[in-house]
């Protein structure tokens, strides 16, 4: 009999490793209580967002000592695997903790109700006015908060003075897009350099920055389909003015651009602010090489605060630690030091709006040529308008990224959103707007 | 006496625990959730709504025509190479032959996701492929942004790493055909390549046989070569039913759906292979 035992035994564990157990229990943040009535938080993260949160820990720890996280720094993708994975299987080996960007909350908290913790119900709404409004509503699903807001990603052009210089342009001239594409063709035709990166065919960050800027989105508030707006056709045709002129490279994911960004040969990055810490670490050497101005206008005077990206913090719902990992997100979430320390050693953008009057938002950066890019960063975010994801964002992306590839191969813009979006249509049940 | 008889109970139940909680379970579960729609948790039974829904889905119907195509294209291509090849390297007249047969083997055994990020990088628009067609030149090729090179693209990646994993199951049945069949047809003048046609394609064929129904539900299945190299694209060009039912999924969190199309890639496989046995003909 005890020979049975063992061979079950046996059995269970290469299940268990089969199963791709990780280090952590497999029960929901059950860590609970460690050594001498610690409680441990788990953590899942990606990139330099685990850094920040080990960090802010030992700040928090200070005023508690009993409270310690594991962070496990898994890829953004593996993150939102695995979470799928857990909560389809009903909540099974979440961690307390788990970063999730803007544009994935609400299709978390619609998808899973049960699956996340109502920040409502434990007082987060006290905090709301601490963060703009296009975070507080990313954060809301009916009303009610899922996700405390992290970071942002207010856009920026991120440009190389060298390439501006030797062809004559002055960035600060740069108003409209067109003024851009004019510059850009200087750009070219001097330095050989292209205006700007993209993956034409697999991804549309330019585009989604564009429908920001202009007060849309693949959805409006309502939750119809908006792709089909007179915007829309507008920042698509846009983009085909530049490849018409031969303007934007033709880059394979992020890797590409982040090729192109070192290789000089794009003269700027459309982005989120976030591409700082991208550029200071791949891009060391070209240090007094880059400046900043933000996103053109579609027209004289129009709108260029935009946003692309961001993050904010959710809290798996059933987990033993609920309460202590409330406790500590709050204060990560609502405490300036905090969220400079992201800021100046991570290139996290805060959200927090009191973040912005720190010195640190009026220094001058060194790598860009002593300008105050962090200041040009916070004076937009007022002015960044909601993005409205909704739950059906990702088959949104799926189909906006078909719309560009089918521009980009020579169907009429308005054509490839128009079909774009009756395949949306097709496949949320939503009105497409006219 | 009752401990012996449990032993060989104990040697198979790892195999069948394991089985029962990683096969059996998901099999038997997935069937369940074909039956059932809606995002995430929020699950109901919708009968045969499931079933229904795919026969009106655009990008369905797309993913399946990606699929057939690429099954219709590539694996004859990709078979009739593999016969040449085993051909050639069963010859008595070549020298080396280990070495031609492991390096056209190799490909089998690279990892897949490696494999294929080697590909796209070659196949970018200033790769080395387009490097060296511009070098002689052509034109360069959009290899992955137009609709139909991009197919192309996958043709190429695939029969590169199959072609060495066929060759060798070929090697081993060319060994079973016995030499006095091919010493009897050069006494009455057949060429080598009337050979070929005449007596060793018929004596392979169930050894083709077997071939092909593992590259069909191999391309059935087909999803790390498209989802690296064209993400689907362009515009769903090169989507599988594959990539199709893990987009379904994972992006979507439309698991009842997303079984569904499990198990309509199951019944194709089983439709496709009954096909070919019937089509091949002897039912040994």
């Amino acid at each position: 009999m005890k020979k049975w035992w063992s061979a079950t035994g046996l059995v269970a564990a290469s299940a268990m490793m089969l199963a791709g157990c990780s280090g952590t229990d497999g029960g929901n943040g059950s860590s609970g209580d460690g050594e001498g009535g610690k409680t441990t938080l788990t953590a899942w993260a990606w990139n330099v967002n685990v850094g920040a949160l080990n960090d802010a820990m030992e700040m928090y720890q200070e005023e508690n000592p009993n409270v310690e996280i594991q962070v496990e720094d898994l890829g953004r993708l593996d993150v939102y695997d695995k979470l799928s994975t857990g909560l389809a299987a009903g909540g099974v080996g979440l961690p307390d903790i788990v970063l999730v960007e803007d544009d994935r909350i609400g299709g978390y908290a619609t998808a899973f109700p049960e699956g996340f913790v109502n920040l409502s119900d434990m007082g987060f709404d006290d905090n709301a006015d601490l963060f703009p409004s296009f975070k507080q509503e990313l954060a809301q699903v009916d009303g009610s908060y899922y996700a405390m807001p992290f970071d942002a990603g207010p856009g920026g052009m991120f440009y190389r003075r060298g390439l501006f210089e030797q062809a004559g342009v002055n960035a600060d001239e740069i108003e409209t897009w067109d003024d851009f594409l004019e510059a850009g063709k200087k750009i070219k035709e001097e330095t050989g350099a292209f205006a700007m990166p993209l993956d034409k065919f697999k991804d549309d960050p330019t585009f989604r920055m564009m429908l920001n800027q202009l007060g849309t989105y693949y959805f409006d508030e309502n939750g119809n389909i908006d792709l089909t707006s007179d915007e829309a056709v507008m920042a698509m045709e846009k983009l085909i003015e530049f490849e018409e002129a031969e303007l934007i490279k033709e880059v394979d994911g992020w890797n590409g651009v982040v090729s192109a960004t070192v290789d000089n040969s794009v003269a700027a990055i459309p982005f989120g602010a976030w591409y700082y810490g991208t550029i200071i670490d791949q891009a060391a050497d070209s240090s007094g090489d880059w400046g900043v101005f933000l996103l053109p206008a579609f027209e004289e005077g129009g709108n260029r605060a935009s946003n692309l990206g961001g993050s904010s913090w959710m809290i798996p719902a059933g987990g033993e630690n609920e309460e202590a990992a409330y406790e500590f997100l709050e204060y990560f979430s609502t405490t300036p030091e905090v969220q400079l320390v992201a800021m100046q050693d991570y290139g996290l953008f805060p959200s927090l709006n009191s973040t912005y009057e720190e010195e640190l938002f009026t220094s001058e950066d060194e790598f860009f040529g002593g300008q105050k890019i962090w200041e040009l960063f916070a004076n937009q975010m007022a002015d960044v308008e909601t993005p409205y994801y909704t739950e059906d964002y990702a088959l949104g992306l799926d189909e906006a990224i078909k719309a560009q590839a089918d521009a980009f191969n020579g169907m009429d813009p308005a054509e490839a959103l128009k079909a774009a979006a009756e395949r949306l249509a097709e496949r949320t049940d939503r009105e497409i707007n006219n | 006496m009752r401990s012996k008889t449990l032993v060989p109970y104990m040697f198979v139940a790892p195999a069948v625990i394991l089985f029962s909680i990683f096969m059996a379970y998901p099999i038997i579960y997935s069937f369940i959730l074909s039956f059932q729609s809606g995002q995430g948790s929020n699950m109901e039974f919708t009968g045969l709504d499931n079933f229904a829904r795919l026969f009106s889905d655009d990008i369905f119907i797309t993913a399946l025509k990606n699929t057939f195509i690429l099954l219709i294209i590539q694996v004859p291509i990709m078979i009739f190479l593999a016969l040449i090849i085993a051909n050639l390297l069963n010859s008595a007249l070549l020298k080396f032959k280990g070495v031609f047969r492991v390096s056209f083997f190799l490909p089998a055994v690279t990892s897949l996701v490696a494999y294929s990020i080697i590909f796209s990088i070659m196949l970018m628009n200033d790769g080395v492929v387009n490097q060296f067609i511009t070098a002689i030149g052509l034109d360069s090729i959009p290899w992955l942004s137009d609709p139909f090179w991009a197919k192309a693209s996958l043709i190429i990646a695939m029969t590169w790493r199959w072609v060495g994993y066929n060759m060798v199951i070929f090697l081993a049945g060319l060994q079973n055909i016995p030499d006095e069949l091919y010493e009897a047809a050069s006494m009455d003048g057949a060429s080598k390549i009337r050979q070929f046609f005449s007596i060793t394609i018929p004596n392979l064929k169930p050894v083709i046989l077997f071939t092909v129904i593992l590259s069909t539900i191999g391309t059935l299945q087909l999803f790390d070569e498209p989802f690296v190299l064209t993400k689907g694209g362009p515009s769903d060009a090169t989507l599988t039913i594959g990539m199709y039912l893990y987009q379904t999924g994972f992006r979507f969190f439309d698991f009842g759906y997303a079984s569904t199309i499990a198990y309509v890639i199951v019944i194709l496989i089983a439709i496709m292979t009954f096909i070919q046995f019937k089509v091949t003909g002897d039912q040994e």
